[in-house]
């Protein structure tokens, strides 16, 4: 951790616009944890979300000009560029290779066979069990998922107005769980 | 316009989180401008965000650090990642439909005006290949729109940890449908097959004919009564598919 310096918001962002390494360093300090926490939620493979880290803070520094104060936070900014950046991982993907075999036998513990990655219980995705099923489904598919609100609409046939007011009403529920 | 019905509309949350479309982001950017409680509100829940992710954040190897600095400091002008696959929010297919659409409209256009005596051939092409578009569309639209589907999450097993699809189960209809959302391609003699588990007992829910197109929803056999999901990779063309022989790869509980 960066411990000589802290910095204000605008003081960090106009240093970040005039690429002060030092400054970034500060950024990375500060930030790196909480944005890997939201890459981890949505890329599952430790070695991919590494890369999609690396990627996300390449993409900060080289877009750090197109942050507008006026529209949100520089950590929302950064939220929504590794969350974008996370997705673009996971659709582009499609098919990968790996190997290694394990046998499924045919009784299966299920209760123990079936207990995910401990990632699926922290920060966001924690709070998202709470919601209760077709909320949970649909704040799943758009936010970890990132299916437009259209894309839901027809891969559940629910009318487009219904998957924007059902999100919604998720959304608010989850705002009094955070 | 009622600024506090309007700020607990969930449009605040909606914008943060980046799920607002372009038109309820502009307007929501002006409500900002104009009235000093939006822009309260949005600031609000920008911190209890970002207070929510630093008390989860998982703290990435140092090394990542060193890898990201060491490509900064090449300088701006060097080309590291193209920027413009960053904002991809679409699925690919819908932009080759849009892509494919595009083209046969231009296509269309162009041999009207110029040959103008094919006209009606051409645009029975056109409307054949819409009707060719819209088939794959239906594709997706199955699924019944009650409010009583579950969800599983299957992640990846030991065989193949980055793998990761999900089940959609109508609990009315007892409809399965199936998203892959991540996972090797079978080789040729293999093929996935979807469990449903019961007390632990493996239940067939049919064998998946993988297509090339991304997040495809597959429809498979209807359950009544699960508790979780898996899907193994089967040699094609065994005798008995009643039960699994194969390797597991991904699995989740509803």
């Amino acid at each position: 951790m960066n411990s000589q310096n802290t910095y204000t918001e605008q003081e960090l962002v106009a240093l970040l616009q005039q690429r002060n390494e030092k400054a970034f360093g500060y950024l990375y300090d500060n930030y790196s944890g909480a944005l890997y926490g939201i890459v981890n939620s949505i890329v599952t493979d430790k070695e991919i979300a590494n890369d999609v880290l690396q990627n996300v803070f390449i993409n900060i520094w080289r877009k750090i000009e197109s942050y507008d104060a006026m529209k949100g936070r520089l950590f929302t900014w950064m939220l929504n560029i590794a969350r974008n950046a996370s997705i673009d991982e996971i659709r582009s993907k499609g098919f990968r290779d790996s190997q290694k075999n394990q046998s499924l036998t045919e009784n299966v513990d299920i209760p123990g066979a079936v207990t995910g990655p401990a990632i699926d219980d922290v920060g966001l995705k924690k709070v998202l069990t709470k919601l209760k099923g077709e909320l949970r489904v649909l704040v799943d598919m758009s936010y970890f998922q990132g299916f437009t609100h259209e894309e839901i609409s027809r891969a559940l046939n629910i009318p487009l107005g219904t998957v924007k007011t059902r999100i919604r009403s998720a959304l608010i529920q989850l705002r009094t769980m955070i | 316009m009622n600024t506090q019905e309007y700020i607990l509309s969930g449009i605040v949350e909606s914008y943060v989180l980046g799920l607002a479309s372009d038109e309820e982001r502009r307007e929501f950017e002006q409500m900002c401008q104009q009235y000093p409680e939006v822009l309260a509100a949005r600031t609000s829940f920008e911190l209890a965000l970002e207070k929510q992710a630093m008390e989860h954040a998982v703290h990435p190897a140092p090394n990542i650090k060193d890898k990201i600095f060491k490509q900064i400091s090449i300088g701006p002008s060097a080309k590291v990642i193209s920027m413009d696959t960053m904002p991809v929010k679409q699925s690919n297919w819908l932009k080759y439909a849009a892509a494919a659409c595009f083209i046969l409209l231009a296509g269309s256009l162009y041999y009207n005006v110029s040959l103008y005596t094919k006209n009606k051939g051409l645009k029975n092409d056109y409307n054949n290949t819409v009707a060719k578009l819209n088939g794959v569309e239906k594709d997706i639209q199955t699924i019944t729109g009650n409010s009583n589907i579950k969800m599983a999450s299957m992640k990846g097993q030991e065989a193949s940890p980055a793998s990761y699809a999900t089940v959609y189960w109508d609990t009315t209809s007892q409809d399965v449908y199936l998203m892959i959302n991540n996972m090797p391609k079978p080789a040729s003699d293999k093929q996935y097959q979807l469990w449903a588990f019961l007390d632990g007992k493996p239940i067939d829910m049919g064998l998946i004919e993988i297509t090339e197109k991304p997040l495809q929803l597959y429809r498979l056999k209807k359950a009544q009564a699960a508790q979780a999901f898996a899907i193994t990779l089967e040699k094609k063309g065994r005798p008995d598919i009643s039960k699994p022989e194969g390797t597991l790869y991904v699995m989740g509980k509803l």
